[in-house]
């Protein structure tokens, strides 16, 4: 079996959105499915999240977002991205997220949308499926066996 | 033991014997599923000493010896109904101050007779000005934009008259820069000509729980109790009516406490603010009678729920009269607007409608433990803020089916003296009660949040209920079981159109930033100046009360930013504790 580095994921916290329950949980249990994984604490600007992003050198970030405001602060982390030259980081999105702006989030370049009553393996198996086919990590260390249902 | 309860041994035995073990051996059982309790689970009960009579101490049964709304033939809204009881409205708040005027207005045209129950956005509760770039995309999302007294004045147009501010309540539910808001609210009173000893209103002014759930703090936990501690004496010296803060368990519930968590942290919390009025020297009957409590609790767990409430009730009492030495009953009453509910995190997405079915429970919880049967909150509340207004209705309707149809409310404490329920009531309590002695040993609320552990013990309680989500040892209906190919997904549409604009709420951000322009180009800014200098110095004082400082301030139209500016300056910022 190769050592191979974890996943690195960002679990941060944009804006002014206090509800961190989700954030953490998803968290603990990216930690113990095998990744790395990094949390910000609350109340982050999209240019400290995308300069977050680059000092840990993740390789996905998650944002957390329960305030309503998805729309603007998502749009500021890819254009912080993008600016930076660093959009090829996956981005996924959890939190309160009406249906109806599920499009407009993938159309900006979001991987995915989380809602509430996702279950912690979901969003693993999609993390390490995405990321082992961009090749930007692999995933063959000692997270797949850790994993927990 | 005494002869009876041999003789209720020996049946129980027997029972055990000749009943259940039958049963267990026909459907392949190791052990009873259920359980029965009888007097032997419920060993020298006294009655008075444990329960006591509705109104009494230890108030077990119930804060009051009734609720208004139980006599009431139109009661059960959703607020207790009563000429006599001057309380605020429905929580409520978006956009600019202008938008969220004309929602109170329309509300009145509706029949609305409440003062307002303010929600501010984010950027006020965390003292931001709608200009600044951390307020982008959040100005009037969660609430109302308040940047400075002008929007204050701004939103209380909407009431005069029949509704002037000495007539009805207000809730604010902010509590970082609690103390600004009350400020303006006295400004607001000056400037009307109405004596500030009037005014009613209630601030959540809960500062630690925020460091516990929810996240809207500021300043690092011993600062922002020298706020609050100025807030308790000032309120108890000048402002009569208002009470002082709401202290809530829920948020930390939401957060991921467990329900001994939420009520020992709560007790521990409520202790903390206490002792901040012992310390300034007041007497504690002075000022405990203003301490309300927001909400509890928050689970599907019937009957734990019920019983959470009533250990409440007591543990309350108990620490208001020994620990603290109160004497007049009113200070150990723990005041709060409703008992037994489920909270948002036991709704779920999927599902929707199932909700209602939830709340409704909650709604039972909630008259079986000495509160209105309040059904909240709305089933489809996990779409999105303040969803439709149809789920709103049947919230309210529920209510009144169960109280005009249902009848739940003809009795009080319906469980009191149930083995079942006193076993279970004075098992909680026992159980916080020895958590709460463990945060009394690491120094209090404040040295244990200081050093991470409520927050740390909340996010673990968390993960610990995900995983037993995931493992299906807990089971959430339509989430990790009863889920299929054959099973309906119900959704809901909206019909009606939400009060909340959604036009205005886009607009409301250019629309502050354009008024708060307005009002810093007219003011006077040399005094802005020099009130701001004076609250810096009161603030490095740390003996003087900051509270007619910002009343003077705000006055001057120095703005919430302005003002917090200072304090970070002054008292720094939190930053989270590692998970």
């Amino acid at each position: 079996m190769s050592r191979e580095r974890k996943i690195r994921v960002l679990i941060a916290k944009p804006g002014l959105d206090g509800h961190s329950r989700g954030a953490k949980v998803v968290a603990y249990g990216l930690r113990d499915a095998g990744f790395e994984v990094i949390y910000t604490g609350l109340h982050q600007s999209p240019l400290q999240i995308v300069n977050t992003a680059i000092q840990e050198d993740v390789d996905v970030i998650g944002l957390s977002i329960l305030s309503g405001a998805h729309l603007n602060l998502t749009r500021r982390v890819i254009q912080g991205l993008k600016e930076k030259g660093v959009e090829d980081k996956m981005l996924v999105i959890g939190g309160t997220i009406p249906e109806a702006d599920m499009p407009k989030l993938k159309g900006m370049g979001v991987a995915e949308v989380f809602t509430s009553g996702t279950s912690i393996k979901e969003i693993s198996i999609f993390i390490k499926d995405k990321v082992k086919n961009r090749g930007s990590a692999s995933f063959e260390g000692k997270g797949e066996t850790n994993e927990q249902s | 033991m005494s002869n009876h309860d041999k003789a209720i041994t020996e049946a129980k035995k027997e029972w055990e014997q000749r009943y259940v073990a039958p049963a267990l051996k026909r459907f392949k059982l190791t052990e009873n599923p259920t359980r029965f309790y009888s007097p032997l689970d419920l060993p020298d009960f006294d009655f008075l000493e444990r329960v006591g009579f509705p109104g009494q101490y230890p108030f077990t049964a119930g804060t009051y010896p009734f609720l208004p709304y139980q006599a009431g033939q139109k009661g059960a809204g959703f607020i207790p109904q009563s000429p006599e009881l001057v309380r605020a409205g429905r929580y409520s708040g978006y956009g600019a101050a202008e938008d969220y005027r004309d929602y109170q207005k329309y509300m009145q045209t509706l029949g609305a007779k409440t003062g307002p129950n303010v929600a501010f956005d984010l950027p006020t509760q965390l003292g931001y000005d709608s200009d600044s770039p951390m307020a982008e995309g959040e100005v009037g999302r969660v609430g109302v934009a308040v940047s400075s007294l002008r929007d204050f004045e701004v939103i209380y147009e909407a009431f005069t008259g029949e509704m002037e501010i000495d007539r009805i309540a207000s809730n604010f539910t902010i509590n970082a820069p609690a103390s600004i808001i009350i400020a303006m609210y006295v400004a607001l009173a000056e400037k009307r000509g109405i004596p500030t000893e009037r005014l009613r209103a209630t601030p959540q002014n809960d500062i630690l729980k925020e460091f516990v759930g929810r996240g809207a703090y500021i300043f690092p936990p011993k600062p922002s109790m020298r706020i609050m501690q100025d807030s308790i004496v000032f309120i108890t010296k000048h402002l009569p009516n208002l009470n002082i803060t709401s202290i809530g368990g829920y948020h930390m519930r939401e957060a991921g406490a467990t329900r001994e968590q939420d009520l020992a942290f709560s007790m521990a919390i409520g202790a903390a603010y206490l002792q901040e009025g012992v310390n300034a020297g007041l007497d504690i009957d002075s000022f405990a009678p203003r301490f309300t409590v927001n909400v509890f609790g928050g689970s599907m767990e019937f009957y734990k729920e019920i019983a959470f409430q009533r250990a409440a009730r007591r543990m309350w009492a108990r620490m208001l009269r020994e620990r603290f030495g109160a004497k007049n009953p009113r200070s150990m009453l723990l005041r709060q607007p409703h008992a037994a509910h489920i909270g948002c995190s036991a709704t779920t997405l999927q599902r929707p409608l199932n909700n209602l079915v939830r709340t409704v429970v909650g709604g039972m919880a909630s008259a079986m433990s000495g509160g209105p049967p309040e059904v909240w909150p709305p089933y489809d509340e996990p779409l999105g803020l303040g969803w439709s207004l149809e789920a709103i209705q049947l919230t309210e309707d529920a209510q009144r089916i169960l109280q005009h149809e249902a009848k739940i409310c003809e009795v009080i404490d319906p469980f009191a003296g149930s083995y079942f329920m006193e076993s279970l009531t004075d098992q909680i309590e026992e159980t916080c009660r020895m958590e709460f002695e463990k945060i009394q040993d690491m120094g209090g609320a404040v040295e244990a949040i200081e050093k991470g552990y409520m927050q740390q013990e909340v996010a673990k309680s968390a993960y610990e209920r995900q995983k037993r989500i995931e493992s299906g040892e807990d089971l959430v209906v339509g989430i990790n079981c009863f889920t299929g190919e054959h099973e309906l997904e119900v959704t809901t549409n909206r019909l009606v159109p939400h009060p909340y604009d959604p036009e205005r709420m886009e607009l409301a951000e250019s629309k502050q930033i354009a008024s708060l322009k307005e009002v810093k180009r007219t003011r006077d800014n040399r005094i802005v100046t020099r009130f701001l200098k004076e609250l810096r110095e009161t603030a490095e004082s740390g003996t003087e009360n900051l509270m007619p400082r910002f009343i003077e301030c705000v006055k001057a139209y120095v703005t919430i930013q302005e003002m917090c500016d200072v304090l970070r300056e002054v008292f720094g910022r939190y930053e989270e504790t590692n998970i």
